[in-house]
Parts: C-alpha cells; structure tokens; sequence
C-alpha cells in the first residue's frame, strides 16, 4: 500500500496506512464498501485544453521525368471523355529538379458535446493558400448514426477519403486523375452515415453535395469563362439550385480475425448538372467549339485486404487495395460554333471507366515497398449525336519504396513508367522518378482503415 | 420437448448475455482486469492480438463494429493507443464511448504515472510527455485500477456494485499474496536492460534497476555505434536484455553476445481472453527472467 500516495484517491483515506499486505487487503474487504474510488473518465491526452490540436504536414520532391517536365500536362491532357477544356485553377506542373509540395495546416477540436471540427488548409509553393476540408461533425448522435457537413472529402470509393500524406504513392492513381481529378472528389455539403447493428462491419452513407469544387465529376461552367471559347453569348445553361450532387456509399467487412481485414464497397454519386466545352483543335474561337449540358452518374466498386504482421514497425504487414470506378455522361448540345459538326440539340453520351491495383509489403521494419497498376479509360467512348468515337486507353506500372525514420516521417523514392494518350490519340512514353519527403509535425498522427 | 427446452434455453442465455455489460479492451490485459472485476456481468471484447505493438497498431473494420455496439472501451491509455484508438472511437459513430463520457475508461487515467515530462519535443523520439503508459506490468496500480474499474462498471450497473467492489478486492488481495514471492524473485537483481521503456513498472515496483534502454530515443531503432557504446558501458558487468516478442532488432543479439548477456523476449500481454492467473504468471515470466542475470 505504501507504493505511492494514494490518499487522494480515497474518500476516506484514514486507516489504510498499514504495512502488512494481508492486513491491508483485509481491512479493505471489510470496509469496501466505504472506499470509493475516484475513476477517472478522462483520456490522458497532450493535446491543448481547449485550442484546436494542430499539425503541420510538410512534403517535398526531386522529380524528373522524360518528357521535359510535361508529365503534369500530359497526365491532364489523358484521353477522357470525361474532360472538356478545363477552368479549374492551373496547378503548377511538376518540375524537373526541386518541387515544394502542399504544405498543409491541419487544426481540429471538440466544439462543444454535440460536435467535432476540423480544418485543413494547404499552401502551395507559391504561397497561395487553399481551403481543403473545413467541417463539422456530430459526436451524439444515437443508434451509430453520424452527421457530417461542411467541405469533405466525399465517402465514395476508398482512396478518396484517404489523405494524400497517407498514400502509398506520391501522386494520384489514373483512375481518380482522368475521373475525379488530381485533388480527389470533395465537395461543400452533407453527409449522413450509419452503421449497422450488425456482427460484420455495415456502414451506409448518403452524401448531397453542393456541385461548385469539382474538376472533373459535375464540373460547371461560368459563361463568362465559357465565352472566352465559344463565340455566342450565354453559351451555357444557369446553374441549377443546389445540391447537384448526390452519393451514396456502403462498405461491408467480414470479421476475418485480429491479424487480418477485408472490405469491399459500393459507391454511387449522381451529377444533377454537368457542363462541357468541347474543343477538337484547341483554338478557341474558331467556330469548332461545342458546349453541352446534362447529367453525369459514376459507379464505384472498391476492396481492401490487410494483414497485419506480429512484425515490429510496419514489417510483414501487407496491403492490397483495388478500386473500379466507371463514369457515364448524358448531355445535350446547348451552342455550337459556327462550323461544328454538331447541331443544337443533339446528344451527347459516352462512358469511361478506370481501375488501379496496387500492394504494399513491409519488406523490413520502417520499410515499406509497394507496386501499382493504375489504368485510365479500358472503356473510354464518345457517342457524339449517334457517331461513335473510341479514345485510348492510358495506363501506368510504379513502384514505391518508402522508409520511416519514424513515426513522423518518411522519404520515398518512386519511379513510373506510363502510356498516357491524349484524346487525339497520341501517346507519349512517359517515365518519372520521385524522391519525395513527407513529415508531419505536431499533433500524433492517426489514420482510419 | 427436447427442443422446445433448448430453445428456452436458448433465449434465457441470450436474455442473460445481452444482459451483461458489453466492454471492448484494447488489449488482453485490459480484457483480463474487466473480467476479473466484472465475471459474468460482463462481455468483453479485445482488439489487439498478445503480440502485437500497441503503438502501431491499425484500426480494422471489426474494430468499429465491436465500438458501435460498446457500453464501454477500457484502454491503457496515456496516448498509448493514439495511433488507432481514437479514429476507431470516431469512427464507430458511438456517443456512449466518448471520451470523458462514463463509457470511457483509461487504466493510466487511474493511477499515477512514473517519467513524466513538463517539456517534451519529439527530438526525443516519440516520448509520452503525460509519463509512461505501459502501467500494465505493475501488478500493485492494476489492482488499484481495477478499483477504479470496479466503480466505474457499478456507475453503468448499479444492482451489481456489491459484487464488482469485491471482485476488485479479492483481484487487490491475490496481489498482495503474491507480493511476497514476486519480491523475493526479484530481490537483488543486478538490472535489467530494456529494449523500450515498456517494462519500467516492473522494473520500479520491484526494485530492480533499470541499466539502459537498447533503443536510443522512444520509437528510434539503435544505431550500430549505440551498440558499441552500450558495449563499451556495460562490458564485464552482469545484466540481461529483455525485449518484447515484436521486437526483433538485430542490434539485440549483437550486444547481448558481446556483453556475454542472455536476451529473451518476453510477451507484454497475457493471452487473449485469459483470466487471473494467466496475468500473474506473465509477471511471474518476466521477473524469472529478470534473475537470470547473476
């Protein structure tokens, strides 16, 4: 008893000074029930009392690649019909040399009992700084229900709600760039799940979702911007009233063990308005152009398969992760050019689809080695008022070796050698090195399966 | 007949096991104490397999899905569990397990931590600036934990106080039995070298000396001339290396055959879903252990 002072923890701490063990544990079992402990329901946490806990994510590169620095605009000029003339912000391709990744601000707190929030903000190498996620969370509600609303990463497909400092590979699988976009699919909105009262993993999630971040998926178009491409006034119909976008998602895993895991999930997201400016030569202005509205679904089919290895530091653990996204667009001619070939009107349908397998392998402990098969467009067809065209297939193989001095950091050299076609179809042979370092800084990093 | 007794069986056993509080422990020792406390009121389940680090442990599926359905988590605690316990909280969409809620119940919370440290950065490795967590060990805090434990599950299951508050005592007074024996085992001890600071409770509570830790810095594998400068430090003393199973580092073996040392790695768990006994002889493993460095 006399280990340490306990007598704060006793409500009534006389007595129990006594030196024999026997005597001690007697005494108590007589008086048991006049000592009360003080149990604490407190999680021991360094983190702030009340400011939000913080963390700072820092990530660097030597790139190069055959193309002479192209390989950013090869990779977003990749055959889909899934893309138009694009008006998202230019990114600043990758350089051959030195390239400072997103340095991204990550702050989080509890609101107050009923909810959780979070904020992440990135800024680029050049300064310019952007808003990522900024949501709240319910953490009450009952019945294994959950609210989430705010900007998000949407819950469709598995990769999408993975930060990018927790992928295995320094840049975005094929899949998600000719489908999503480089940044993934995240939007302003709503987000409803819920988890089964099963005796496996069930989750259901519902998502509407405003339509006003996309690059790629329900992408709308300003006319002013659209203007700046197509020589009519108003080429484009008024954004609808949002949500535009709806998902749903559902993810099952069977209990397979303590060392082992398995899940699969379906994902459906539905596009209310969708806008294109097809632009065959790329000369803006000169009567070719075409501007379409209409819908856009995508269909989502993803698994994961881990082991987790009795191996210390990461060695032994295994990771499989496959995902199958399939997109299709129905849309109508709004305005065409002078000389295009197609007439208002006229309808414009076509599907796309994309896959990516990838592996990871601890090969020793704090070194992870991992390899990925990553495809754009196996289907990748446009209907264009009943003619149909067949764009490329563009594909990649990479390998990653990655190592963990610790917890908090990580270098990473990967090297990729692709066949990326544009729409045109020409292909470019396209190999590129990574040398990468992420570091996180602050609060103690955790990342959900 | 036959089988209209066994389906009234059957729904008695499932009315009475749904009765039962149902706590998830994140590790087997965990489990252990919430079944010693709670018997047959409760119904636990573990998350992490004996042998596993509890550092790095990822959140799986199954793990949200036993939290969804919890009354309460029991975890070591200290940020011990940080890397996966708390998305898999959040991630279980269960209100009833929050943190600071009375579905919340951290071991290390309970009694008082040893190596705490006002100023920490992570130039130390990766340090727990609350103090150790790995109160496990100490078979004198776990009995005041499951004190601790035994109030907490007569706040959820108040006709059942009675019960868990003697269950405690009796867990407290088989400790103090074997106090004695543990003592004597351990008694004087020439120390003890570690891998990681994870057996430091053992090690304090029975006066054994703690001689170095193989690992330079929390969470930072030894250097080659780490090695040579523990070699350098300890060469013709006595001691022993004891490791964790996980713990493979090669730098182990090399020292522990240049200072002509025994190495032997020991479980920090007991089995999962064992019971009292299997705890005590863990302790009983290791301090046997510990005695081999004469």
């Amino acid at each position: 008893m006399l280990y340490y002072n306990q007598t704060r923890r006793f409500s009534s701490a006389t007595g129990t000074l006594i030196i024999m063990y026997k005597l001690t544990a007697f005494v108590l079992g007589l008086f048991s029930s006049h000592i009360v402990w003080a149990e604490s329901t407190q999680a021991l946490s360094t983190g702030n009392r009340f400011n939000p806990q913080m963390s700072l994510i820092l990530d660097g590169n030597f790139y190069h690649d055959n193309q002479k620095a192209k390989g950013s605009e090869t990779l977003d000029n990749m055959a889909g019909m899934g893309h138009g003339v694009g008006f998202a912000e230019e990114e600043a391709g990758l350089q051959n040399g030195f390239n400072l990744g997103e340095s991204e601000i990550v702050m989080s707190a509890i609101v107050d009992p009923s909810f959780d929030g979070l904020l992440i903000m990135t800024v680029g190498s050049d300064g310019g700084v952007a808003l990522e996620e900024s949501w709240l969370q319910t953490r009450l509600l009952p019945n294994g229900l959950k609210v989430k609303m705010g900007k998000f990463l949407s819950g469709m497909g598995y990769q999408n709600s993975q930060h990018k400092h927790a992928w295995d590979f320094a840049d975005q699988n094929l899949a998600y760039l000719g489908l999503l976009g480089g940044e993934g699919f995240k939007d302003t909105g709503i987000q409803l799940t819920w988890i089964a009262p099963t005796p496996f993993y069930a989750l259901f999630g519902v998502e509407a979702l405003q339509g006003n971040d996309q690059e790629r998926f329900g992408t709308r178009i300003n006319n002013a911007d659209a203007e700046s491409i197509i020589a009519t006034t108003q080429p484009l119909a008024d954004a609808k009233a949002g949500p535009r976008i709806r998902t749903l998602f559902t993810k099952f895993a069977p209990d397979i063990g303590d060392s082992q895991a398995l899940q699969l999930g379906l994902s459906y997201a539905q596009a209310q308005q969708y806008q294109q400016l097809l632009d065959s030569d790329g000369t803006p202005l000169n009567g070719d152009e075409v501007a379409l509205d209409g819908k856009q679904t995508l269909y989502g089919l993803d698994w994961v398969y881990k082991w987790d290895s009795a191996g210390e530091f990461g060695q032994g653990d295994i990771k499989i992760t496959g995902e199958y996204l399939r997109m299709k667009k129905n849309m109508t001619v709004s305005t065409t050019g002078t000389s295009a070939g197609l007439m208002v009107g006229d309808t414009v349908t076509g599907s796309q689809d994309g896959y990516y397998l990838q592996a990871s392998y601890g090969i020793a402990p704090r070194w992870l080695i991992a390899s990925r098969y990553d495809v754009n467009g196996a289907t990748n067809e446009l209907n264009l008022a009943g003619v149909k065209t067949d764009l490329k297939q563009s594909s990649r193989i990479g390998v990653s070796l990655a190592f963990s001095p610790s917890e908090f950091s990580r270098l990473r050299l990967q090297l990729a050698q692709s066949s990326i076609y544009d729409d045109a179809g020409i292909k470019t042979p396209l190999k590129q090195v990574f040398l990468q370092y992420t570091h996180s800084l602050g609060a103690h990093g955790a990342h959900k399966f | 007949m036959n089988r209209l007794l066994l389906a009234v069986a059957l729904s008695l056993w499932s009315a009475l096991s749904t009765a039962a509080i149902n706590v998830v422990a994140t590790t087997s020792s965990m489990g252990m104490l919430t079944r010693t406390v709670g018997g047959e009121f409760v119904k636990v389940t573990e998350l992490a397999l004996p042998d596993r680090d509890i550092h790095t442990l990822q959140v799986r599926p199954s793990m949200l899905q036993a939290l969804r359905q919890a009354q309460l988590v029991v975890a070591i605690g200290a940020e011990l569990e940080q890397g996966w316990l708390p998305p898999a909280i959040e991630g279980s969409s269960n209100a009833k397990i929050l943190p600071n809620t009375l579905g919340y119940f951290e071991a290390a919370a309970q009694v008082p931590l040893i190596e705490a440290k006002g100023n920490a950065d992570r130039s130390e490795g990766d340090v727990h600036p609350l103090g150790n967590p790995h109160v496990q060990l100490d078979p004198v805090r776990m009995a005041d934990i499951a004190q601790a434990l035994a109030e907490r599950l007569a706040k959820l299951d108040a006709p059942h106080t009675n019960i868990y508050r003697a269950n405690a005592v009796a867990f407290k007074t088989a400790v103090n039995n074997q106090l004695p024996h543990w003592q004597q085992l351990a008694a004087n001890n020439k120390g003890v070298m570690l891998y990681h600071k994870d057996a430091n409770y053992l090690l304090v509570r029975f006066n054994i000396p703690l001689l170095a830790t193989v690992e330079p810095l929390a969470g930072i594998p030894p250097t080659a001339s780490h090695i040579l400068s523990l070699v350098q430090q300890f060469k013709g003393k006595k001691g022993v290396i004891l490791h964790t199973v996980y713990q493979g580092n090669a730098g182990i073996a090399q020292l522990a055959s240049q200072l002509g040392w025994q190495h032997m790695a020991l479980p920090l768990e007991p089995a999962n879903n064992s019971a009292q006994q299997a705890y005590f002889a863990l302790i009983e493993q290791w301090l046997t252990a510990a005695a081999t460095n004469k």
